[in-house]
């Protein structure tokens, strides 16, 4: 405000003509806002609602309600083990998350501090595995599980295949080029003094990467986790393709349990998916400022 | 035949197949058997007789993900393990998904016995030796079956492959009350069908609900119209490919077909057949032209109208065919898969598992958990039915022939998306279209799907031991 009126051009009409602009910039954000958040209301809209109502209404799913209530969620949390799913959301996300970050920040610190021959290849190998779409790879990568024998701990079967370890596996190894990538750009931007002060007083590679970068890159871990856990929990494609067991299933793949082989209640399907919404809902509102930082590393050097 | 007579069966042919094993079931008797160890059990069931103490596991893949059908699947579980003290490690995986993935859950690590459909599908697989042979049970439980479900579960080898355990015929449903209040009458030949759709039109109704956005619906009245004008065998050997998509006999199944299609709800290429239904449950529309699984949507939509719907078998077309009172009523099975790592070792439990399920009791049991599956044994107890299930009974049980729709009797690449759902739903657009391009352009589908060598619905294997 004070900078255009010092500029000279604080004249009323002006200021109309700025509120103006401002009030059309808010209603320009505002109508935004609300397309991005039209599927989530209008899904939250319709759990709400008993499928009934919807059909006898003529205008079905867009009818103004006579009935709001929750059954739809009572109806689908005693009907499908709704824990169990979540549980196995967690037993892949947390693990995969953990098992990334440290391979790749391992391999960003040696690509970005230390200068050998292949440095470069490497990163270019890792972000280039990252171009890969990963539907390319879907059918040798279920004859490798199926054939790769894994020992008892690690699966139930003896084999990689329908096990947790091979979700999070394949989890791990598609995430670590994007992860090596970003945290790369990111240590480049340490100061060399640091590091070299470190090796003077002593300092192994290992304590220079556990105690002086590790910290460090705390604000960039943070970011990727966030984004990671967000990306893993929301998979539906390698889960349904590497699982046999229905009840291995995470909750994103298992919001199929809920299309009936004639019937599908939209209501509940409606509910269901609100409910596996609500936890990367959570982490966003609580993580906001990593996500942000997440979002625009890498984007600019300094 | 109850299971106390069938505990002491061990038939010529098994015991000596079975050598060692099945001479030591010769000695085997009822009383002994309760009191014997994982021996006796072994040599009481070659032909999966259920009985004894059953020891190991059993891996069984379930489709029936829908909360009123895994009660009933829970239920026959805990009345396997009351019957042989072996429950059953069970995975339950959404119907959809399931059919999606079967291809990949056989070629994998599937469990030892699995849920799936008649037919073709079943012979698809079988020809693939990715699944295995149950004659033995067979043998020991066909009397319980009529021939049409032997033929359903016959492979091309002319070995059996599946246990049929429920049904659902196609018929035209209508609400009771609709008609009695319109005065309006069940039509058993085309030419009432047809007036009776243009009364209903004079009467502001939509005469036949209809509804195509999924694909398959539309293929329940070409089978019915192609075994109504043109028979059960030219119309399996249309499916099969023996038969040319060119043949006029085609033509006229669509020129029929077309009398019918101003009598349909409008825009049904975007409806889903529960928009159709709940069309015929508001008495906006007379009739609807499905499965008898439409009750299920029917009761989610208004419970008390269940009661008042009623159903009749397609019309009748006045030729020679009628006599076979074909129509299309799916089967699904149980089939035992071929690469379950633990098969080997579960054989004697798998096949208990299929002969528990050829049972009537056992059938039931799924029936009480949701009346869209209507049990094929004989020996089903029929007291418990309702009314609808005894019409569909009756109507399934007068029919010389029973073909299991589309999508099930021909090769799926075919029946799919890119195939006929396509096809019917440009014929039902255009009615009026060039049809014999129309149908140059199927067999051109036809012929270009890469070589599967389907062979003609087989006889079905003697039974007698």
């Amino acid at each position: 405000m004070s900078a255009w009126a010092v500029a000279g051009q604080g004249t009323t009409h002006n200021r109309a003509r700025r509120r103006l602009k401002r009030a059309g910039l808010h209603v320009f954000l505002i109508v935004l806002a609300f397309i991005f958040m039209w599927p989530l209301l209008y899904a939250l809209y319709t759990s709400l609602r008993p499928y009934g109502e919807i059909v006898a209404n003529p205008t079905g799913p867009f009818s103004l309600p006579a009935t709001l209530n929750l059954d739809n969620y009572f109806s689908v949390w005693n009907a499908q083990n709704m824990l169990g799913f979540y549980w196995n959301t967690a037993v892949i996300t947390i693990p995969a998350v953990i098992l990334t970050l440290w391979i790749s920040s391992m391999l960003a610190f040696t690509i970005s501090k230390f200068s050998w021959r292949f440095n470069l290849l490497v990163l270019m190998i890792f972000t280039a595995g990252n171009l890969l779409p990963p539907q390319v790879i879907i059918v040798p990568l279920r004859l490798v599980y199926l054939h790769l024998p894994l020992p008892a701990p690690l699966s139930d079967n003896g084999l990689m295949y329908d096990q947790f370890t091979g979700l999070i596996l394949i989890h791990t190894t598609f995430q670590t080029g994007f992860c090596t990538f970003v945290l790369s750009n990111y240590m480049k931007t340490l100061s060399k003094e640091l590091i070299e002060a470190a090796q003077i007083d002593g300092a192994g590679i290992f304590t220079i990467y556990r105690r002086v970068v590790l910290p460090l890159c705390t604000p960039a871990i943070a970011a990727l986790a966030t984004l990671l856990s967000v990306w893993i929990y929301n998979d539906f494609f390698w889960a349904l393709l590497l699982f046999k067991s229905g009840d291995k299933r995470p909750i994103t793949a298992a919001l199929n349990n809920l299309s009936g082989a004639f019937f599908t209640n939209p209501t509940q399907l409606a509910a269901v998916s609100v409910m596996a919404a609500v936890p990367t809902i959570v982490l966003y509102l609580i993580l906001q400022r990593f996500f942000v930082t997440g979002l625009t590393l890498g984007a600019t050097k300094s | 035949m109850d299971e106390s007579t069938r505990a002491g069966q061990v038939s010529r042919r098994e015991v000596l197949k079975k050598g060692l094993v099945g001479a030591a079931g010769l000695t085997v008797l009822p009383a002994v058997l309760a009191a014997c160890s994982s021996s006796a059990a072994t040599a009481a069931a070659p032909s999966g007789n259920v009985s004894g103490n059953l020891t190991g596991t059993l891996k069984i893949g379930s489709n029936h993900s829908d909360p009123s059908e895994a009660t009933g699947m829970t239920a026959i579980n805990a009345a396997f393990a009351a019957a042989t003290g072996l429950t059953p490690t069970m995975n339950t995986v959404d119907h959809n998904t399931f059919q999606d993935q079967i291809n990949n859950y056989l070629l994998g690590t599937p469990d030892d016995a699995f849920t799936w459909f008649s037919g073709f599908r079943m012979r698809f697989f079988a020809d693939k030796s990715l699944a295995t042979n149950i004659d033995d049970v067979w043998s020991a439980v066909s009397s319980n079956f009529t021939s049409a479900f032997a033929t359903a579960v016959t492979g091309n080898d002319s070995h059996i492959y599946g246990i049929p355990v429920d049904y659902y015929p196609w018929c035209v449903f209508y609400r009771k009350s609709l008609f009695s209040d319109k005065g309006y009458t069940v039509p058993s030949t085309w030419a009432d069908f047809i007036t009776l759709c243009k009364k209903m039109q004079t009467d502001g109704l939509t005469p036949i609900a209809f509804s195509d956005k999924d694909g398959w619906p539309a293929m329940g009245t070409f089978d019915i119209l192609n075994l109504r004008l043109n028979g059960y065998d030219f119309h399996v050997g249309l499916m099969t490919g023996a038969n040319k998509w060119t043949d006029p006999k085609v033509t006229a199944v669509f020129q029929q077909w077309a009398q019918l299609i101003p009598f349909y709800t409008s825009g049904f290429a975007g409806l889903t057949w529960q928009q159709a239904c709940d069309t015929l449950v508001s008495k906006k529309a007379g009739l609807f032209f499905l499965g008898l699984f439409m009750t299920g949507e029917v009761a989610t939509v208004d419970k008390t109208a269940v009661a008042d719907i009623d159903f009749f078998p397609f019309p009748f077309l006045g030729n020679s065919y009628d006599a076979e009172a074909a129509l299309d009523a799916p089967i699904d099975i149980w089939m035992l898969s071929a690469k379950s790592p633990s098969l080997t070792a579960d054989l004697i439990n798998a096949k208990a598992y299929m002969n528990f399920w050829a049972k009537g009791s056992t059938q039931v049991l799924m029936y009480k958990a949701n009346n869209g599956f209507i049990p094929t044994a004989n020996d089903a107890d029929s007291s418990t039915y309702d009314v609808l299930t005894k019409k569909a009974v009756s109507i399934v049980s007068a029919a010389k022939k029973i073909t299991q729709f589309m999508d099930r009797d021909t090769r799926p690449d075919f029946a799919g998306a890119n195939g006929m759902q396509s096809f019917l739903l440009s014929f039902l657009g255009n009615p009026t279209q060039d049809l014999a391009a129309l149908q140059a352009s199927i067999q051109a589908f036809w012929d270009a799907l890469p070589a599967y060598v389907v062979a003609p619905v087989p006889t079905p294997a003697p039974t007698a031991s």
